[in-house]
């Protein structure tokens, strides 16, 4: 108890530093992820045909084959086989692999909700919205968007909290988010060798970002809540 | 008939997709500098300017000091390597399963951190030669370290090893029971849980890891069961073994690496080159 008590500044300074990676990742996502995934929703739901079946073609490669797999693809693929690694090794390069595969990964993911949210509006408002005489951009901005959106908060809440705990997967191309930062200390780094608790406290830090996510989305919902 | 035509559309799509993605990635600069690393790895890395070394958090080869730099055995040298070919030195920690995925990708160079020379290795890399000796010891805990002296007295019990590595090959060697695990600390904290009664480890990592002043004070280490080297590795063909050889042999002439291995307590283990 004595020991964890002295390594503890140290250990969390590195756990801090590691946080960060992961937050960046999180927030970068979803920045992509959220316009990409309206983006292919359109598209599936699109009446061009091929256009339709590429993009559901592409959810399902993307949803069926794990993140891990998909991670080490992308970073790896380019420079084993292209012979021109596009990433580059150093950590910035590792970030941006990460940050493609998450966004693409994520962005099929919300699309498929997004899909859902939108098919639920009522057929009928459409046919209102044209026979008033608005064009079709109008009737989605300005009547499917709000009521989809309040649809999807609770399943996209469900993935957002996912995706914080995803973003570990990212230690598998050497990305040093926290678990790899708290792993670290198994090995030796910053002088402390051989401690294992550090790697377990990274669920405090897990917990108590979900725990603000939670009340967040809660409050959104509630906002939301004038549309019944 | 129509759907085919659908189908047919959509595979073309896909694919231009994907042409498109990687025509975008890649600069011209890019292009030129893979064409040469087919003949020279050297001339390679001269042009991009830095050699980038694959590394895990290892003391004493490479590990941070407090100000946030590479440090140790490797560190050093790998940095006076670079000097020597006038080029700078970029450290990125790598997934050590991964090491030749890492080279043959191009994200990184080499390979320079304690890195025992296995068949495996020295059969997916071009390895220099060796500069440092090493062994596999056994890691028990300390209140039953009497009764685990030798090889012979080893059989009953139960063993944590790094997948793939050297220990994992003695143990097999040996018949031993064993569990795979991910990592050589990983090892370490099944004997520290009890859920394994012992590891087999590196000993340059067991002397830094285990026993008084460390993280696990219980634990020792006691027989070791082979003796082995280590060397860097770079990519298959490259030149750059070659061209290291040479460095390792001035600067054990003129003792500049004795003088790197005291630096990290290691100079007992140093090959002469």
């Amino acid at each position: 108890m004595e020991q964890i008590l002295e390594q503890m500044p140290i250990v969390i300074e590195a756990l801090n530093v590691g946080f960060l990676q992961t937050l960046k990742l999180f927030f970068v996502t979803l920045v992509g992820a959220f316009p990409l995934g309206l983006i292919i929703a359109f598209g599936s739901m699109s009446h061009f045909r091929p256009l339709s079946y590429f993009c559901k073609f592409l959810v399902w490669i993307i949803r069926g084959t794990p993140l891990m797999i998909q991670l080490l693809i992308i970073y790896y693929f380019p420079g084993l086989v292209l012979h021109n690694p596009i990433w580059g090794g150093g950590e910035s390069g590792r970030f941006l692999a990460a940050s493609f595969s998450f966004i693409l990964n994520y962005a099929c993911y919300f699309s498929e909700i997004y899909r859902g949210g939108i098919q639920g509006v009522p057929i009928g408002q459409e046919e209102a919205g044209l026979v008033l005489g608005m064009t079709k951009s109008q009737i989605f901005f300005k009547v499917t968007l709000l009521q989809m959106i309040k649809r999807i908060v609770p399943p996209m809440s469900n993935e957002i909290i996912t995706l914080v705990k995803d973003t570990s997967l990212a230690r598998i191309i050497a990305l040093q988010e926290i678990i790899w930062a708290g792993q670290a200390f198994m090995k030796g780094s910053h002088g402390i060798s051989g401690a294992i608790w550090p790697l377990f406290f990274t669920a405090v830090y897990y917990l108590i970002f979900n725990g603000i996510l939670t009340l967040l989305l809660g409050r959104l919902e509630k906002k939301l809540d004038y549309f019944r | 008939m129509k759907k085919l035509i659908v189908f047919m559309l959509t595979l073309t799509m896909a694919l231009s997709l994907a042409a498109c993605g990687n025509s975008a990635g890649s600069g011209e600069k890019d292009d030129s500098a893979s064409d040469t690393a087919s003949e020279s790895d050297i001339a390679y890395v001269k042009e991009k300017g830095t050699l980038v070394v694959g590394i895990t958090d290892f003391a004493p080869m490479d590990y941070k000091d407090g100000n946030d730099e590479w440090i140790g055995f490797d560190a050093d040298m790998a940095k006076a390597f670079a000097e020597s070919i006038g080029v700078d030195v970029e450290f990125v920690e790598i997934d050590w399963d991964n090491k030749i995925m890492e080279l043959d990708g191009k994200t990184i160079d080499c390979v320079w951190n304690g890195m025992t020379l296995t068949d495996e290795v020295t059969s997916a890399m071009e390895c220099s030669n060796a500069y440092c000796n090493n062994a596999q010891v056994v890691v028990v805990p300390s209140d039953v370290a009497d009764k685990y002296q030798d090889v012979d007295s080893l059989s009953d019990l139960t063993f944590a090893v790094e997948a793939g590595s050297a220990g994992e090959k003695e143990i097999s060697a040996l018949d031993l029971e064993y569990t795979a695990v991910k990592a050589q600390a990983d090892a370490l904290m099944e004997v520290a849980a009890g859920t394994s009664d012992a590891a087999v480890i590196d000993s340059l990592m067991a002397a830094a890891m285990v026993g008084d002043g460390t993280g696990y004070e219980d634990l020792t280490y006691t027989c070791g069961l082979n003796s082995e080297e280590y060397g860097v590795g770079f990519r298959k063909g490259s030149d750059f073994a070659e061209e290291l050889n040479k460095f390792f042999k001035e600067s054990y002439a003129d003792g500049s690496m004795e003088e790197c291995a005291e630096k990290y307590g290691v100079q007992a283990a140093i090959i002469e080159q």
